[in-house]
């Protein structure tokens, strides 16, 4: 037996005495029968109540984001999803007559009309989409192989530490990864990945389009490529969601039982084929895995607000800057103004909830049962 | 499903090959996340540890242009210490007795499953979100930032958090420990107080730190209910300075000076975190 196995049998041997003297004196039978002042009372029904307090807290964000979002979803109704105009300040623009060319008042000035701000999510929501599903496209074969070499390769003394570093890079603050995108991964980009990138693409017939923009007169522009874009903020998730994604599913194909892994080598599965089985077995513990990876990556901040460049317009190509949810709302949200503008920005933030809230229930009810150990905490 | 094994020399030669080839991507994959992750962090702590000075530790503050610029980061360690301890006041009590609800009252209950399920989907709900209920619920009635505000978005994080990890490890205690002091006459509360708590003390406190360790790297929820604050304050009415928007505004600035300041004190949290993680695997090894 270990030493610390000692140790804890030896803790367990002191724990017991103390016990068994406590309950040996004469009050301390007394205290344990009464449980003193009902101690045994007090802690059940606080123990209770905190977990009652939970269950309230979700219930609570939610009516607290609903309640606060209300204006903003009576003014704007179902187009706040699907307008694509994302302008909280009022806009002076000159006015363009039926011939194209800007009106003049009598004394030969242009005429400036004032144009009222606009709120249209569709962007933000694009963006999210966008970037999560870069970052999923990249996290997850790489996640996914790792937790086979997990399982079925590593020798006994690789797996403690391999599994301590994913764990700890799961722990790791956000804005380390996003300065780390921001002082490493943009300047990369910038200066070495998007313009070999563009090099190699641009001369192939039908995605030269990915390098150009069109601005509101209609001129297709190259865009400038500042390695702060949609690519980088798709990356740096990307890295962020590796950790959780491998760490759930380590622990959904640990639980593949013996017997079915056994049973397909038995009939001469070649090592490859028996994973396959292995991933079919728990595919929806896989599933689930992928979808908590989503979940972060969706709600992820403080990151993908430092290297998405933050431009809340819809591009198609993903070498334009761009902005998710979370960061407009990291960006704008302390400098709104007017309540037109906050309120808007919280609906963003109760669609954004719901959105985290479906994937986790879905990732969770798929994840709880199917493994070793639960997922918590990661 | 068909499982076709079946083996002629060509086929077989194919399915081995395919196997080698599969095993060789899923070790290279490995290594690769390993890599990226390592130069992430290899990149953190040699920028960081080249920042470090003392200076950040004891110092507040000094504009550009001022004589002693960029001073250093006191006012922001202070006040994230004081912002997490504010939170823990609530977040702690409250997520260490779900905790104790979870692994020692009834378990499977119908107060229990749900409770340990709306749990895991509160650890996940973005940060961000937190921060508006922070901003609605204390920022507006207030009328100002102010780190009342901060401390609540966080001890609604440090909540779940904390309610899981005190149920794995207290899970990890034998439950022949339990047994015996109920054989003994113990109450519940006696059992559970004498007994179950002190054999986990040091895997509850470890992992209660780290989950209170990754609540101090948050930044999200601090944006607007906190704000942050150049100056140095003990006074919560006010916006209130923390390590993390400090950096965050400072990696995001202009000036050379304070982007090092930034990178020492991003180390200093990730040092922390890893300390902690240390631990938590060695309380948690001796049980598993």
């Amino acid at each position: 037996m270990s030493s610390s196995g000692k140790r804890l049998l030896q803790a367990n041997e002191d724990q017991v005495d103390a016990a068994k003297s406590v309950a040996n004196s004469e009050a301390g039978a007394v205290r344990l029968r009464q449980g003193g002042f009902n101690g045994d009372f007090v802690l059940s029904y606080a123990a209770r109540a905190s977990a009652i307090i939970v269950l309230l807290m979700l219930a609570v964000l939610m009516i607290v984001l609903f309640h606060s979002a209300l204006p903003s979803i009576k003014l704007f109704g179902w187009r706040f999803l699907v307008t694509s105009d994302w302008r909280p300040n009022e806009l002076d623009r000159p006015i363009v007559g039926a011939d194209g060319k800007p009106v003049l008042d009598e004394d030969g000035a242009v005429q400036i009309e004032t144009v009222p701000p606009s709120f249209g999510a569709l962007p933000v929501i694009f963006g999210t989409i966008v970037s999560s599903s870069i970052a999923l496209v990249c996290a997850v074969p790489l996640s996914f192989g790792a937790a086979l070499f997990l399982v079925r390769i590593a020798p006994r003394a690789l797996v403690g530490p391999v599994s301590f570093m994913i764990e700890f890079l799961a722990a790791v603050p956000s804005l380390a990864y996003g300065i780390w995108g921001l002082f490493v991964l943009c300047p990369f980009l910038q200066g070495h990945l998007e313009p070999l990138l563009k090099q190699v693409f641009s001369h192939i017939p039908g995605l030269s389009w990915m390098f150009y923009q069109r601005l509101e007169s209609g001129r297709w522009v190259p865009i400038a490529l500042t390695g702060r874009d949609m690519l980088a903020g798709g990356l740096v998730l990307g890295i962020m969601i590796l950790p959780i994604i491998t760490a759930v599913s380590r622990d959904v194909l640990r639980a593949v039982p013996r017997t079915q892994l056994e049973a397909t080598v038995a009939l001469g599965a070649t090592w490859w084929e028996s994973c396959v089985e292995m991933l079919k077995y728990s595919r929806s513990g896989l599933f689930g895995a992928v979808m908590l990876g989503l979940a972060r990556a969706a709600g992820e901040t403080m990151a993908v607000t430092m290297v998405i460049g933050n431009n809340s317009q819809i591009k198609a190509s993903i070498f334009a800057a761009a902005q998710s949810m979370s960061s407009l709302l990291a960006n704008e949200f302390a400098e709104a103004t007017t309540d037109e503008h906050r309120a808007a920005l919280i609906e963003v933030a109760l669609i954004l909830l719901i959105m985290s809230l479906a994937f986790n229930v879905v990732a969770r009810s798929l994840v709880v049962g199917k493994t070793a150990r639960s997922a918590a905490g990661h | 499903m068909t499982m076709d094994f079946s083996h002629t020399p060509a086929r077989g030669r194919r399915r081995r090959f395919q196997s080698g080839v599969m095993f060789a991507i899923c070790v290279g994959f490995t290594a690769f996340i390993l890599l990226i992750l390592a130069l992430v962090v290899g990149y953190l702590v040699s920028i960081g540890l080249r920042s470090m000075n003392w200076a950040m530790f004891t110092q507040n503050p000094i504009p550009p242009g001022m004589k002693g610029y960029p001073g250093g980061m006191a006012h922001a360690i202070v006040g994230t210490t004081i912002l997490v301890g504010l939170s823990s006041l609530v977040g702690l009590p409250v997520g260490l007795l779900t905790g104790i609800y979870l692994a020692e009252y009834d378990a499977m209950s119908r107060l229990a499953t749900p409770v340990r399920f709306i749990a895991d989907v509160l650890a996940g709900v973005p940060s961000i979100v937190v921060a508006i209920l922070g901003y609605e619920l204390l920022v507006v009635p207030l009328g100002h930032y102010n780190g009342w505000a901060g401390s609540l978005a966080l001890a609604f994080i440090m909540i779940p958090i904390v309610a899981r990890t005190t149920e794995e490890m207290l899970r990890l205690v034998p439950s022949s420990y339990r047994e015996a002091a109920i054989a003994l006459g113990a109450t519940k509360a006696r059992t559970i107080l004498g007994i179950v708590l002190p054999a986990a003390t040091g895997s509850v406190i470890t992992g209660v730190m780290l989950a209170v360790a990754r609540v101090a790297g948050e930044t999200a929820p601090l944006l607007f209910t906190a704000l942050g604050s150049r100056f140095f304050t003990v006074n919560p009415n006010e916006p209130f300075p923390s390590l993390t928007v400090q950096i965050f505004n400072y990696a995001t600035g202009p000036y050379p000076a304070q982007k090092s300041e930034a990178w020492a004190a991003i180390l200093l949290l990730i040092f922390l975190i890893f300390l902690l993680n240390l631990s938590v695997r060695y309380f948690t090894r001796q049980r598993r």
